[in-house]
């Protein structure tokens, strides 16, 4: 990139399933003044503002004009994309895309989902092709009830491992004061929960939150003057993936798959041989939790079919050697247009030693992000606390 | 600005009413097949990135660019879909490369308005808690504006309709638009009338069709063409949202839109130092409306400047030389589609409907019912 | 707004969003489709690049950004890739009546495709008997009955299971 970009500042509300103390304009709005006031900044201080969503979900077209007043763009630059899983990080991209370009200097990029306010499973269904798929419709759980299924067949884990993953989301989710499943559940009480579409049962998925996130970019200069932390981003990387062929599922494929592209990218640019000794932390976007056994190996923090390992030794919890999503990551809140943003805020949080109760307890430097979307749609962003990291 | 972007190729589908025979992916394959065979580019070699445009409730799709990302070469790649008017996917694609992160970037749009029902789908604009439910739509909406228009500025039906005149006779040199011809202002005022005091011939009719075009960097542009067209100023601005917040006769907005774009290419009399103009023309006032936005007249004289013909084909200021949206452009296509004329006027590439000498161009886009996010683009040689 | 204070409950406006649609098929897919309806043929198409034979046909190969090219006629039996057993209703669409649980369905990629086709498994199976790497036999409906869309298939048929 041309210039430099930070994030100085960010917030998020409290996520939670139901929130009909608010409308969608002013439960924006509550991120975006918690991430003014975590930037000591005003509206007046910014230059364009951007938002991410998932159009459908609300049923709301242009969805960012009814938001106007909310986020603060009256009178003001700014624009919306909506790639749905994805969109929270592919707005800290565009945000970073502005700042980079030097036509703006402060940028807030905003993600949200008022998710109790559609419904959910329907548009996601809308996901498939009209024509072929739509009326299968086991939409996202069916989904990764395949990839589990495989993922077993395949290589010997057992259920436990995935109920392993569901116990540490929500315990570190217990730490969060802004996730939404705090729960305090143990691996029986996972495999006792209701089996939705074999193996994967009730914990093993993720939540549908109302939430929002918000955070502020800028160029250097502003980010050295006004920032005591700022948190730099140091490249990204986006990769789609066509719409029919959905191979995360099938762990045996061998084509390139978006997971494994992206991160082979985003490794060649940052000169990463050794992705568990290079990030200290990792947030990465899983909506069950075999997609988060699935993102360790596709990361190359294991090899193929060793990702279940990880979860056994408790390598991957919060104290551990390789910390994957201390905020809870997705199985504990998820509020799609927030879920990719929240990732990149949670890590840097943690870059900048505020994460709270769950921060890891160890230097971060160097953090990396992963979102996850559409038909197999990923977002990655590597982080890090100074530009000579 | 001292690194430059330029639009290095355009291609458009033919607008029709209707397509039943493509599905939206064949439909944008079309003009994204034309436009990397005419500059000779390929996807993996040349083009970093996709930005796509298109909208899930027009799309019938949830996250509309699943179902053109294999076509658009989004796959294992970035693309990104800006769900705005086709003007502002130009506008962030600029961006893109300008950050340093892109060299040349693929940017499409395409809608079948023909699949849906456009009066259901723009009712979802509306806020659901106060306005959705009074059963509201663009065209509805356009109404009060119109009548605000006129009624602050003095704004004659005569002067509107004769925009939707001048269009559509502009649009029979346009060999991809379906909605063209010889009329009178007595006959577009003797149209159905549908919102007063809009009538039928005046509203941007039901189409079909994508736009694909190609940024580069100055670098990489020099190596494809011959005729890159530079993007020398870019703007967009929201304004408010409730139509009680707004005088809807008002073009905060544009006017701030425009000042971003002006102030970059170095436009300082946008009348003056202009040769044409491509602007979103949704429902006909919107052309004299929109026009006073970007300056080039004082508030309330755009209908005595299309009066006068300066606005025509043949006039001091071509307004809309392609026809326009009256001629037919789908919903979120429209803003593309007028970028893509104004480059082919520069590109000297307009066919029939050339304007001798085209060196600065303005191209205005607009998004949200009543022009609520505008978009201005300055194009030179 | 901190977590403990108490949320007032605001008003609440039910709308229910319905949007119609004509869905093109297009000239791949409709192909496609009225080879099952009329023929109960399954098709495939084959990029001229990678070779990989698509399903359903397609326009362009999104792996090498070509045109496809020969259309392939495919078996009507396959291997399962991967399957799950629903336990929760899932409403079908296109009846707008649930798939009853349990039910199972997966993945096949038919002889000749590497693409799969998800569809149910035939409900008289045990879930229990049904392993990836199966094979599978496509049951479609009566032709009378077909109507070119991917119900004309009934189910996957487990090759030589019990039913």
């Amino acid at each position: 990139m041309k210039r430099n970009v930070a994030i100085i500042g960010g917030g998020q509300t409290y996520h939670a399933s139901r929130r009909q103390d608010v409308n969608q304009v002013e439960m924006v709005n509550e991120a975006v003044r918690v991430a003014l006031a975590d930037a000591q900044m005003s509206m007046a201080d910014i230059d364009t503002v951007m938002v991410g969503n998932m159009e459908f979900f609300e049923g709301t077209y242009m969805t960012d004009c009814w938001l106007v007043d909310g986020i603060g763009a009256y009178g003001k630059p700014g624009l919306k994309i909506t790639t749905g899983g994805t969109v929270g990080a592919t707005i800290v991209c565009a945000g970073a895309h502005h700042v980079a370009s030097g036509l703006f200097d402060h940028v807030l990029c905003i993600g949200f989902e008022k998710q109790e306010e559609g419904d959910t499973g329907a548009i996601l269904s809308g996901v498939a092709h009209p024509l072929f798929g739509r009326s299968m419709a086991g939409a996202a759980v069916g989904y990764f009830a395949m990839m589990g299924s495989s993922y077993m067949a395949n290589y010997g884990a057992k259920e436990e491992h995935s109920a392993m993953v569901a116990v540490k989301a929500r315990q570190n989710a217990r730490k969060n004061e802004y996730a939404h499943l705090r729960l305090d559940i143990t691996i029986e009480d996972v495999l006792n929960s209701k089996m939705l579409a074999y193996p994967i049962r009730l914990m093993d998925m993720c939540p549908t939150s109302n939430g929002a996130c918000a955070v502020i970019l800028a160029d250097e200069k502003t980010a050295r003057d006004r920032c005591k932390k700022p948190v730099w981003i140091r490249a990204m990387d986006t990769a789609h993936n066509e719409q029919f062929e959905l191979d995360w599922r099938d762990v045996t494929t061998k084509r390139p798959i978006f997971s494994k592209v992206c991160a082979e990218r985003i490794y060649k640019r940052l000169g990463v041989t050794d992705p568990a000794a290079y990030f200290d932390v990792f947030e990465v976007y899983e909506p069950a939790t075999w997609a988060e056994i699935l993102w360790y190996e596709d990361l190359g923090l294991c090899g193929p079919g060793e990702g279940f390992k990880l979860v056994e030794k408790g390598t991957t919890l919060i104290d551990g050697p390789i910390p994957v999503n201390p905020s809870g990551g997705v199985l504990s809140t998820n509020c799609i247009g927030a879920s990719a943003m929240l990732r990149v805020w949670e890590a840097a949080l943690q870059i900048r030693g505020e994460a709270g109760e769950h921060q890891v307890p160890k230097e971060v430097k160097r953090a990396l992000t992963t979102a996850y979307g559409g038909t197999n749609w990923t977002v990655m962003t590597a982080l890090s606390a100074g530009l000579d990291d | 600005m001292s690194e430059r972007v330029a639009i290095v190729g355009v291609a458009q589908t033919r607008f029709v009413p209707k397509r039943s025979d493509a599905s939206p992916a064949e439909l944008a394959y079309e003009a994204i097949e034309q436009v990397l065979r005419e500059t000779g580019l390929e996807i993996e070699r040349d083009i970093s990135n996709t930005v796509s445009c298109s909208h899930d409730i027009w799309d019938g799709q949830t996250i509309s660019d699943i179902g053109i990302t294999d076509v658009a070469g989004g796959h294992l790649r970035s693309e990104e879909k800006m769900a705005m008017d086709g003007s502002t996917a130009v506008f962030y694609g600029v961006v893109g490369i300008l950050s340093g992160e892109y060299e040349c970037t693929l940017v499409l749009a395409h809608t079948k308005m023909s699949q849906t029902n456009r009066n259901i789908v723009n009712n979802t604009a509306f806020d659901p808690i106060y306005t959705r439910l009074l059963g509201f739509d663009y065209t509805s909406a356009a109404a009060l504006q119109a009548r605000r228009y006129m009624y602050k500025y003095g704004i004659t039906p005569e002067q509107t309709a004769g925009v939707a005149v001048k269009n559509l006779e502009n649009a029979i040199r346009n060999p991809n638009a379906h909605n063209k011809g010889r009329f009178s202002v007595e006959e577009v005022l003797a149209s159905q009338l549908v919102a007063d005091p809009i009538r039928q011939m005046e509203i941007a009719p039901d189409t079909d069709g994508a736009v694909a075009l190609i940024l580069a960097s100055e670098d990489k542009a020099r190596r494809i063409t011959d005729t890159p067209v530079w993007v020398k100023g870019l703007g967009v601005c929201y304004d408010a949202h409730y139509l009680g917040d707004r005088d809807l006769s008002d073009c905060m907005a544009l006017e701030k839109a425009a000042q971003q774009a002006y102030r970059m290419a170095g436009i300082v009399n946008p009348r003056n130092d202009v040769d044409i103009i491509e602007l979103g023309e949704e429902f006909s006032y919107q052309e004299l409306l929109w026009l006073e936005g970007l300056g080039v007249c004082e508030r309330g004289e755009a209908g005595k400047l299309l009066e006068r013909g300066v606005t025509a084909l043949g006039g001091d200021l071509p307004v809309n030389p392609s026809g326009g949206l009256l001629s037919g452009v789908p919903a979120n296509v429209m803003g593309l589609n007028r970028a893509a004329e104004a480059a082919l006027q520069l590109m000297g590439k307009a066919g029939d409907r050339q304007v001798p000498g085209v060196m600065t161009a303005i191209v205005q886009g607009h998004s949200g019912f009543c022009g609520q996010h505008q978009c201005v683009l300055v194009l030179g040689k | 707004m901190p977590r403990d204070e108490k949320a007032k409950e605001g008003m609440n406006i039910p709308i229910t969003v319905e949007v119609p649609y004509r869905f093109a098929a297009g000239k791949y897919l409709s192909r496609f489709l009225v080879e099952l309806r009329d023929n109960g043929d399954f098709y495939g198409i084959r990029c001229p690049v990678c070779g990989r034979v698509q399903v359903p046909p397609r326009i362009v190969c999104a792996v090498c950004h070509v045109k496809n090219g020969e259309w392939v006629k495919l078996g009507k039996e396959g291997a399962l890739k991967a399957f799950t057993t629903m336990h929760i209703p899932l409403t079908d669409p296109t009846t707008g009546k649930p798939h009853e649980p349990p039910f199972a369905y997966g993945n096949v990629n038919l002889d000749g495709s590497d693409s799969g086709i998800d569809h149910l498994i035939n409900p008289d199976v045990d879930p229990a008997t049904i392993k990836v790497g199966m094979r599978f036999r496509v049951k479609l409906r009566p032709k009378e009955e077909r109507i070119g869309d991917l119900s004309d298939i009934l189910y996957f048929d487990p090759i030589d299971a019990k039913a």
